[in-house]
């Protein structure tokens, strides 16, 4: 059984000026993801692929890595289409009816605090953060397990230039 | 370096039964004074405390010992392990390490465990407390959460080296050096098919200890548990949650230190460490 909320009583004074408030509050806080997202994003696009494919020891680590995966950053989502460690294509938005091997969902708090030199406890490896609840992986999680340190170092990558 | 450096710990072998079984067990030593006897975290080997071994302010006065379970390391699995699946018990646990103290002799010595040597530190508090001139857990809880599927660690086609070093190298604090971070991860490497998941059968399922630590008397064997910030496995919530339930027990939460800090930053976990054994010493 559910339990319904009651409703609520008429808001006077004081207590209006609170409310709107914590709207403007909740607005504020609701750009400020948005433009962190477009900067987080902005991050991993300028690392991903060009700081993957110019490390030759990285790209040997995954030369019997073909996959596609999805790697999403609070709202946004990218296709990174891996062949022989490379990263060959990454796209976003995703093409129609897009399909991918699995993916890495994280919040935008997550990628800002795994990005940062150094992350703090907790916030500072993939496991840490599904731990915690700030990211999922999903789907066929076979690449991912069979290169892990691999996708460990890729999407670390942003974080190098981070502010101490 | 400019010339060759012999450190000054030996290993030897010993053979010795562990549950009516015969087996060779790889253990290395130095120093002479109060026996402390260290133990490996799950997957890996005595290497961990190679570090210790060399401290010069811990060996003057401890005589410190690291032995590599059966399975681990240098040391073989008994004859038979290829007909059954390798699984870590707490009787297994328990008696392998007072057969090692037996069989040395030792007075009465300091246990030190990492991890699932932490987990089991408890319970030799918990079972054994008379035995011990004093106990200490790193990175020591009484259960903790897990956080990823062990199935992987042991599958024909992932290599276990590979994935089980991954996985732990998250519990490695970021602001270990590199050269001790890929060390740690070396030992992970190295270790037997299935050794680590067998390892984590004692963490996950054989030993929850939570609500039965209440009769530990720390006066009698005291109690010192020390965990990492970075550790997200063992988390300094779940070593101070323990530590709340066993009066006298002394806690210290390690910063800039993970799952692993013997092996991982040994410069920063002296820092901690020293205190804790000059306390028992004195004590």
């Amino acid at each position: 059984m559910v339990e319904l909320p009651s409703p609520c009583p008429p808001l006077e004074g004081k207590e209006l000026w609170l409310q709107v408030d914590r709207q403007d509050q909740a607005m504020t806080n609701a750009t400020d993801t948005a433009r962190s997202e477009i900067t987080l994003s902005a991050r991993f696009e300028s690392a991903i692929p060009a700081r993957v494919n110019t490390d030759a020891h990285l790209v040997w680590r995954g030369r019997h890595l073909n996959t596609r995966c999805l790697i999403q950053i609070g709202k946004t989502t990218f296709l990174l289409r891996i062949v022989a460690g490379r990263v060959e294509e990454r796209r976003t938005p995703l093409p129609l009816m897009a399909s991918w091997d699995f993916a890495i969902r994280g919040s935008a708090s997550a990628w800002h605090a795994l990005w940062q030199a150094p992350p703090p406890p907790g916030w500072h490896d993939l496991f840490a953060l599904s731990k915690r609840g700030e990211m999922r992986l999903e789907g066929d999680l076979h690449p991912l397990l069979a290169h892990l340190q691999y996708f460990k170092d890729v999407l670390s990558l942003p974080r190098t230039g981070a502010e101490s | 370096m400019s010339r060759a450096l012999i450190e000054p710990m030996v290993g030897r072998y010993m053979r010795m039964p562990i549950l009516g079984e015969e087996c060779r067990v790889y253990f290395e030593e130095a120093g002479q004074g109060i026996p402390l006897v260290c133990l490996h975290t799950a997957g890996a080997d005595s290497r961990q405390f190679r570090h210790m071994l060399c401290d010069e302010e811990i060996t003057d006065r401890f005589r410190v010992l690291a032995f590599d379970m059966p399975w681990h390391g240098k040391s073989y699995p008994p004859q038979g392990w290829q007909e059954r699946e390798y699984r870590l018990t707490t009787e297994r646990y328990v008696a392998s390490i007072l057969a090692f103290c037996d069989a040395l002799e030792l007075d009465r010595p300091v246990v030190m465990g990492c991890s699932i040597g932490g987990r089991i530190v408890l319970q030799l508090a918990h079972a054994h407390g008379g035995r011990f001139r004093a106990l200490i857990g790193l990175e020591a809880a009484d259960f903790q959460a897990p956080w990823y599927d062990a199935d992987w660690l042991h599958r024909a086609d992932v290599h276990g080296g590979e994935v089980c070093a991954a996985l732990i190298s998250g519990l490695i604090a970021p602001q270990s050096p590199a050269l001790y971070r890929h060390e740690t991860l070396w030992q992970y490497m190295q270790s037997g098919p299935g050794v680590f998941k067998g390892d984590l059968y004692f963490y996950r399922v054989d030993a929850d200890l939570r609500g039965k630590l209440g009769d530990i008397d720390t006066a009698r064997c005291p109690l010192y548990l020390l965990t990492g910030e970075y550790d997200f496995s063992c988390t300094a919530e779940d070593t101070l949650r323990t530590a709340a339930g066993i009066p006298g027990t002394k806690v210290t939460i390690m910063e800039e230190i993970g799952h692993f800090p013997m092996s991982e930053n040994p410069e920063q976990f002296r820092s901690y460490l020293l205190p804790v054994l000059e306390e028992i010493r004195a004590g």
